[in-house]
């Protein structure tokens, strides 16, 4: 067999897995998009609009537009972990990722199949939350920097909600790194509140949340206002994203908790 | 760029290779005991064996589901372990009937044959003709998980076909099959054989590896303990069928 062939042969496996995963997504809307979205419209209800006209501005910016771009990185995260972890757990506990685990696709394809079901998932919801608060909002300040952060945003989580995917054993396992992880992380990651603001140690906790500094590069690219440097913080999570991406990848080529 | 790895002639001309491959689980388990295994290829061979003689364990060792050391496991001279070029040469139809509950019966086929490489269109055209031979084409439609439990088995069989391998591996296909259906199954099967295909089937149906088998080998404790064609087995344990050689095996 030539090996361009082989390589041929993976590219398209790694498109059908991709495939199938966004699939999987965009026929189980319900409970894959609309519940992000619509929890992401409640906090911009309660906290926009209900609390805006008691608390006007945070570091020159109205309270609805500081606040957005924390609230698109939270669906961004909480979206692309949930759908890798579910969609290969699933897979695990009934049985069927078998399929996959027995094709000629490298462990690398794999994981990015699986990645790919995750960003479209966390893009598509957060494109909706967006669109739902743009009439708010006074614009963009920096489109590619808003696009850079929220890309690698979705790139880390995926990679991370990969990783719960292998590691599960158990459904409680599996919401454990969601539920106790994710969402601690992203409240606290400056979304509602400048840490400038705050008293130590709680200034200091927030900036030692690695998601703060997705938070406010993607506040850099909506708003043009930023605490840390843009490049650094799009940077060191980007590092962080191939890091796990990569652990992703060794714990597939071993097998870990998907071959006995 | 032409495929210069390495190959062992020897090892190429079987269809299966197992050379010492031995398999201990995590709770301590012995699955494997420096088991060796040659089925040459184009042959229909019969693997008979008790629950937990180690079957599954060697089956998933070739299709790469079971952790196993390389150089273990050849197919068709390929290294099961480290050689992605080996999955494309194995089709499995495992004991449990695993399928993916979110594609319909037509779906699982077009997604299996895709990520073994296949082109979309080849892929539908594959599908189309085996959810005819395994008269499955009024149900290609339907959700796996809403397919009757021999319809399931029946099309796991199809999947392992669809990417045409050269050495299909069937882990107690016919169980929960019905008769009529069981029989249209060893006919198929047969005709593969004709065409060419290396056929390794487990199964507890001895008349089954009987009525299919060209040679036949039983496992016990992770080891083979015998293997030949029926006659050599009849005239080495003694007995007037195969079932008779087996339990004689099983019992020393």
């Amino acid at each position: 067999m030539i090996e361009a062939d082989l390589r041929v042969m993976q590219r398209r496996g790694l498109v059908a897995l991709a495939a199938r995963e966004v699939r999987r997504v965009l026929s189980l809307w319900t409970q894959t998009i609309v519940p992000h979205v619509v929890t992401a419209l409640l906090f911009l209800a309660v906290f926009g609009a209900a609390l805006d006209s008691r608390r006007r501005e945070i570091e020159g910016l109205d309270y609805l537009s500081f606040m957005l771009p924390g609230l698109l990185v939270m669906t961004t995260v909480s979206a692309a972990v949930a759908n890798a972890s579910t969609s290969l757990y699933q897979a695990k506990s009934e049985g069927y990722i078998e399929d996959v685990l027995t094709s000629p696709l490298r462990s690398s394809q794999i994981v990015a199949g699986y990645a790919a079901g995750s960003v479209v998932r966390a893009w598509v919801s957060t494109a909706l939350v967006a669109l739902a608060a743009a009439p708010f909002t006074t614009g963009i300040a920096h489109p590619l920097g808003a696009v850079a952060a929220l890309v690698i945003a979705g790139f880390v989580f995926a990679s991370l909600g990969v990783i719960v995917g292998i590691a599960a054993e158990t459904y409680d396992q599996h919401a454990f790194v969601a539920n106790l992880l994710v969402t601690p992380l992203a409240l606290l990651a400056g979304v509602f509140y400048s840490a400038r603001a705050l008293s130590e140690p709680w200034e200091t906790l927030t900036r030692l949340d690695p998601l703060y500094y997705l938070v406010d590069a993607t506040r850099y690219g909506f708003t043009g206002h930023n605490d840390a440097p843009v490049l650094v913080s799009l940077s060191a999570s980007a590092a962080v994203g191939i890091a796990l991406f990569g652990l992703a990848v060794a714990l597939v080529a071993r097998g870990w908790r998907l071959k006995p | 760029m032409i495929d210069t790895a390495p190959r062992d002639l020897d090892r190429e001309s079987a269809a299966l290779v197992v050379d010492g491959l031995s398999k201990t689980y995590a709770d301590g388990t012995q699955a494997l005991d420096a088991l060796e295994l040659r089925i040459p290829a184009g042959c229909f061979f019969g693997l008979l064996g008790p629950n937990g003689a180690g079957k599954t364990t060697l089956i998933g060792a070739v299709a790469g589901l079971v952790r196993a050391a390389p150089r273990r496991v050849f197919v068709f001279g390929r290294d099961a372990v480290t050689d992605p070029r080996s999955r494309l040469l194995v089709g499995l139809a495992p004991q449990e009937v695993r399928l993916d509950r979110f594609l319909n019966a037509r779906d699982v086929l077009v997604y299996h044959g895709r990520y073994f490489g296949m082109g979309r269109l080849e892929a539908r055209r594959r599908a189309d003709e085996l959810l005819d031979v395994f008269d499955l084409a009024a149900k290609q439609n339907t959700r796996s998980n809403r397919l009757s439990g021999g319809m399931r088995r029946r099309l796991l069989i199809a999947r392992a076909l669809m990417h045409e391998p050269r050495l299909v591996v069937l882990d107690e296909p016919t169980a929960g099959v019905d008769t009529e259906q069981r029989h249209e199954l060893w006919r198929y099967l047969r005709r593969l054989h004709t065409e060419g295909l290396t056929v390794l089937l487990t199964t507890h149906y001895i008349e089954e590896a009987e009525s299919l088998c060209e040679r036949v080998a039983f496992i016990s404790r992770g080891r083979i303990a015998a293997e030949g064609v029926s006659a050599e087995l009849l005239s080495r344990f003694g007995g007037e069928r195969l079932e008779d050689a087996y339990l004689e095996v099983l019992r020393t």
